[in-house]
């Protein structure tokens, strides 16, 4: 239980890593489409998520929103779960942590449809999720004796 | 031992806590392989009275289930099939790699070899008869008469008033057209692809003794992968006309989202969703913001210095309407908005609307959940995910209002088949200008619209929103009359998938 916590930590991380480059790659190509001469109104933004408007990169909205609309929820609810048998100093409340920072994710990005200021904030939280994401990770990592785990959590 | 046992049972506990609500969520969200939209949601009936019961599928013919004689199928809302027809038109549904008038290449779909389809013309009063047949799409056709109001049976839903038409088969639509407007038909199955990749064209009804010509022009707007299209050309395309000529712009906005149109001088606009507006003013330095699947009517005057009016759709298109070879000055979005809820003169409504016999609330909102076993963030109804939305039960004759509540963060344009509807109020202000009668609504996020409308055609009717998107993922609800029934069903052999 102890490494299905790790990987699962390990990869909430990583798919943080992933949605912060697929809406870069998103925006840089849509920039250059842009620049080709297109326009980008309401209708062609729609189009951008379903496949009817292409561009380099314009997958990596798809890529953006089921990733963190169903992918990094399940992984967080999964970890979660797994916490609950892992037996993990502090691992319940990490786990516990992290899937309010993806409910919080989730619905800043949603926000940010109406209200830019938002995105603002739903880009800083990434690096809180990741943070918490890669701390999850490394308490199942420690495999030592309770003493060592209470320094390093203490560190 | 016992404190650890504790800790595993807790752990077990809490799983099956987390997994059952999630399950059973999971579970309640998914649909049978076929079922009935009069089956799903469950029943408003907005104050008035509920009727015996008996809304509900019939496997067989509803009018002939025994106890149920005053139960109507769908299937027998037509027209007159005795009386003969005054336009008669062909079409072919092809799915293909076809050509736009830009010269622009699409992987889409067509009619009669292009897209936009045929521009289909009547005069008022007409009984129009269009025999569609599919060619060569896999998923199944129909054809939707958006804005016109046509007997129940002539809708083209697939699975609600029709079974869609599969490859090799035909259908014939009957309807008389008897309101002078601006229209468009589209296909209702699986329409989120259908429409946005081509299958659509225009419906002009006339009134009488008018024809499209050169004080009557269509500008029908479409993006095509991304690419902004009026009447299948890009950028600024000419339409000849003299100098001084008052001219007649039908806008069509076939899309999944608003545009916004705007002349380089006065315009007025002379008709919303195919409802003539009374009074109509000179509109200067405004835009106006055209819904999704809605219609106007713009008047622009050609200017008699030789040049062209400019009517803009869009940054990256253009009707230019002037004498051949002229040119327009360029013109940038104006900065202000031009209100419809204060626009023209007030006229008769025809009825009163604080007499409702019904009131609904259609409040849209954003959670997450599951549709269709689905997770996601999914738009809701009254607070509620699809299947589990409002059908809004009326009888025939009803005064009904109904409350639009946007709160989903997202803009939405909303589509009432089979009626037009009248804006009475937005956001607590009520409306001073001409009856603003619409069949397609733009509710922005955190707006609020208070709309009118009688009941005067019975049938099961979709009350959807018409970015399609937004349908496919469950922002769909329907408009019931009481006793009446569909012997039609989403899925099963005719793989119906009206959104």
């Amino acid at each position: 239980m102890r490494s299905v916590y790790k990987v699962l930590a390990y990869l909430i991380a990583l798919e943080v890593a992933v949605q912060a480059a697929a809406m870069v790659f998103a925006v840089a190509g849509l920039g250059i489409w842009i620049t080709e001469g297109n326009s980008a109104d309401e209708a062609a933004f729609e189009g951008m998520f379903e496949g009817d408007v292409t561009f380099t990169g314009v997958g990596g909205l798809m890529v953006h929103a089921i990733n963190g609309m169903m992918v990094i929820p399940v992984l967080a609810l999964v970890l979660l779960i797994v916490s609950f048998f892992a037996k993990l100093p502090r691992g319940i409340a990490a786990a516990a942590a992290l899937l309010l920072l993806v409910v919080v994710q989730v619905a800043l990005g949603l926000f940010g449809h109406s209200n830019a200021y938002f995105g603002l904030l739903h880009g800083a939280n990434a690096l809180l999720l990741f943070a918490g994401a890669l701390h999850a990770a490394r308490l199942a990592s420690v495999r030592t004796t309770a003493a060592a785990e209470r320094t390093y959590v203490d560190a | 031992m016992t404190k650890a046992r504790l800790g595993v049972l807790a752990a077990c506990l809490a799983t099956t806590a987390i997994v059952l609500t999630l399950g059973w969520a999971w579970h309640t969200s998914r649909m049978p392989a076929t079922y009935a939209v009069t089956d799903m949601g469950r029943p408003d009936y907005g104050g008035g009275p509920r009727d015996a019961g008996h809304h509900g599928s019939s496997a067989g013919h509803a009018g002939t289930s025994p106890g149920r004689s005053e139960v109507v199928s769908v299937r027998d809302l037509v027209e007159a099939r005795s009386t003969p027809a005054d336009v008669t038109v062909d079409l072919v549904a092809a799915k293909q790699r076809f050509r736009l008038a830009s010269g622009r290449t699409v992987d889409g779909y067509t009619l009669n070899g292009s897209s936009p389809g045929p521009l289909i013309e009547a005069r008022q009063g007409d009984l129009v008869e269009v025999r569609v047949r599919n060619e060569s799409v896999p998923d199944g056709i129909t054809l939707h008469w958006h804005g016109v109001d046509v007997p129940n049976a002539e809708d083209g839903v697939a699975g609600v008033t029709q079974d869609a038409v599969g490859e090799g088969e035909e259908h014939t639509y009957r309807f008389v057209a008897d309101d002078a407007g601006t229209y468009w038909y589209h296909s209702h199955q699986v329409s989120h692809r259908q429409v946005v990749r081509g299958l659509f064209g225009a419906l002009v009804v006339h009134p009488t003794r008018h024809s499209l010509g050169e004080g009557d022009v269509l500008a029908v707007t479409h993006q095509y992968g991304g690419v902004r299209t009026l009447n299948g050309r890009e950028g600024d395309v000419p339409v000849v006309a003299p100098p001084g000529r008052r001219v007649r712009v039908r806008v069509v906005n076939t899309d999944n989202a608003a545009v916004h149109v705007w002349s380089g001088g006065d315009f007025r606009v002379l008709a919303v969703d195919g409802t003539e507006v009374t009074g109509p003013t000179p509109v200067q330095q405004r835009y106006l913001t055209l819904a999704a699947g809605g219609r106007a009517d713009l008047e622009v005057r050609v200017p008699r210095d030789g040049s062209a009016a400019r009517v803009q759709v869009e940054r990256s298109t253009a009707l230019l309407v002037g004498p051949r070879g002229s040119s327009a000055a360029p013109a940038p979005r104006p900065p202000g908005e031009l209100d419809l809820l204060g626009y023209g003169s007030r006229g008769d409504l025809g009825f009163d609307p604080a007499r409702a016999d019904r009131r609904f609330d259609y409040r849209i909102g954003r959670r997450p959940g599951f549709v269709a076993g689905r997770p996601g963030v999914w738009w809701s109804i009254n607070g509620r995910l699809w299947p589990d939305v409002p059908m809004y039960v009326v009888e025939k004759g009803d005064v009904v209002v109904m409350r639009i509540e946007n709160g989903s963060g997202e803009a939405h344009p909303m589509h009432l088949h089979g009626h037009h509807a009248v804006v009475l109020s937005r956001n607590g202000v009520a409306a001073s200008g001409a009856p603003w009668w619409v069949d397609s609504l733009h509710v922005r996020n955190g707006e609020t619209f208070e709309v009118a409308l009688v009941a005067d055609n019975p049938g099961v009717w979709m009350d959807h929103c018409h970015n399609l998107q937004h349908a496919r993922d469950g922002l769909v609800a329907h408009l019931m009359y009481a006793g009446v029934s569909t012997p039609y069903r989403v899925g099963g052999e005719a793989r119906n998938e009206p959104e």
